[in-house]
């Protein structure tokens, strides 16, 4: 499935045992410090250190969505025939069938839209792992 | 005590910007959120550290929108001027920035009201094309602002609760100090 792949692309289908990083032990005597019992403060840092796993995933999935390949993109189909022709020194049907595939090419290529909209549909991907994020730290927080 | 804010730093990873991104200008808009609180707890910081994210991330998505927008209009034009179709349309994306802005050079503005007149359309008409012709993209960038809306309200209730919580531990804490000096009171007069 395209979500699946997003998550493994972005690494947030793999379960982090959280318990045993510093961070969280740290953030969960912070809020023990504060107030909150164990239990809850251990909820509260697993959620916020998830959640910032998924924001940066988000940043990744902005800064460095797929590049456009500019001679991909640039490149002059019209005249690819002739070139190609005179390149391999094969037949006319060669020429057109590369010509053809290049083309495919171009086509994909554009489909994806500039670097904007590739960033666009990079985080759009990401939306529910945000919705699912900020809503488990919410409830961790709110009951407490 | 401790700074609030260092010690949640050094605990949980700080938003990442840009490198157009000025760390002054995210520091300076965290502290103007944070000096609506009185002393804000640890948590409470984390919380409007995530929340002031939140805000440069709907500027983000903003100035992409205006760019979607701008792009397909530019593309819109280099496809009317009859350019070869390796034509890179960044020339006129560039020239149309200039041009809807009102900065730009002579040479730029004649060349774009040039384009627009042989593609017989006027700026509103291309912006309305555009529009229809970026819409996929647009929509998304829409859903991406309204997300991080979404996601302050939560950040918001849940800071609303931390407070709360803190302003009642605080009542609590005095209630029990009061209880104690009169019990203390009593046990004094009792011996």
């Amino acid at each position: 499935m395209a979500s699946s792949q997003n998550s493994r692309k972005h690494g947030l289908n793999i379960e982090i045992d959280l318990e045993s990083s510093c961070a969280y032990v740290s953030l969960k005597s912070l809020l023990i410090k504060e107030g909150y019992s164990s239990f809850v403060a251990a909820d509260i840092a697993a959620c916020l250190l998830n959640y910032r796993r998924v924001m940066d995933a988000y940043y990744e999935a902005y800064f460095r969505s797929i590049p456009v390949n500019e001679s991909i993109w640039n490149m002059d189909l019209e005249g690819l025939p002739l070139v190609l022709g005179e390149i391999s020194k094969g037949t006319a049907a060669d020429s057109s069938s590369i010509a053809r595939l290049f083309g495919r090419l171009q086509r994909n290529e554009r489909r994806q839209g500039g670097p904007v909209s590739r960033r666009t549909l990079s985080c759009h991907k990401l939306i529910r792992y945000q919705r699912h994020a900020i809503s488990r730290l919410s409830k961790a927080i709110r009951p407490a | 005590m401790k700074d609030p804010v260092k010690s949640i730093a050094t605990l949980l990873p700080s938003p990442r910007l840009l490198p157009n991104e000025s760390e002054a200008d995210f520091q300076s808009s965290l502290q103007g959120l944070l000096s609506e609180f009185e002393t804000p707890s640890p948590l409470n910081v984390a919380l409007v550290i995530q929340l002031n994210e939140c805000l440069w991330w709907i500027k983000r998505h903003t100035v992409d929108k205006e760019l979607l927008l701008h792009d397909s209009m530019a593309g819109i034009l280099t496809r009317s001027a009859e350019f070869p179709q390796s034509y890179d349309n960044r020339r006129v994306s560039m020239a149309l920035e200039g041009f809807l802005s009102g900065n730009a050079g002579e040479e730029d503005e004649q060349w774009i009201e040039e384009l627009l007149k042989r593609a017989e359309l006027t700026v509103s008409d291309l912006r309305a094309r555009g529009f229809k012709g970026a819409y996929k993209h647009i929509k998304m960038a829409d859903d991406l602002i309204h997300r991080q809306y979404q996601t302050m309200r939560h950040l918001q209730k849940s800071i609303d609760s931390v407070d709360f919580k803190s302003r009642l531990i605080k009542r609590m804490d005095l209630e029990l100090a009061v209880l104690e000096n009169n019990a203390l009171a009593i046990d004094a007069k009792s011996s």
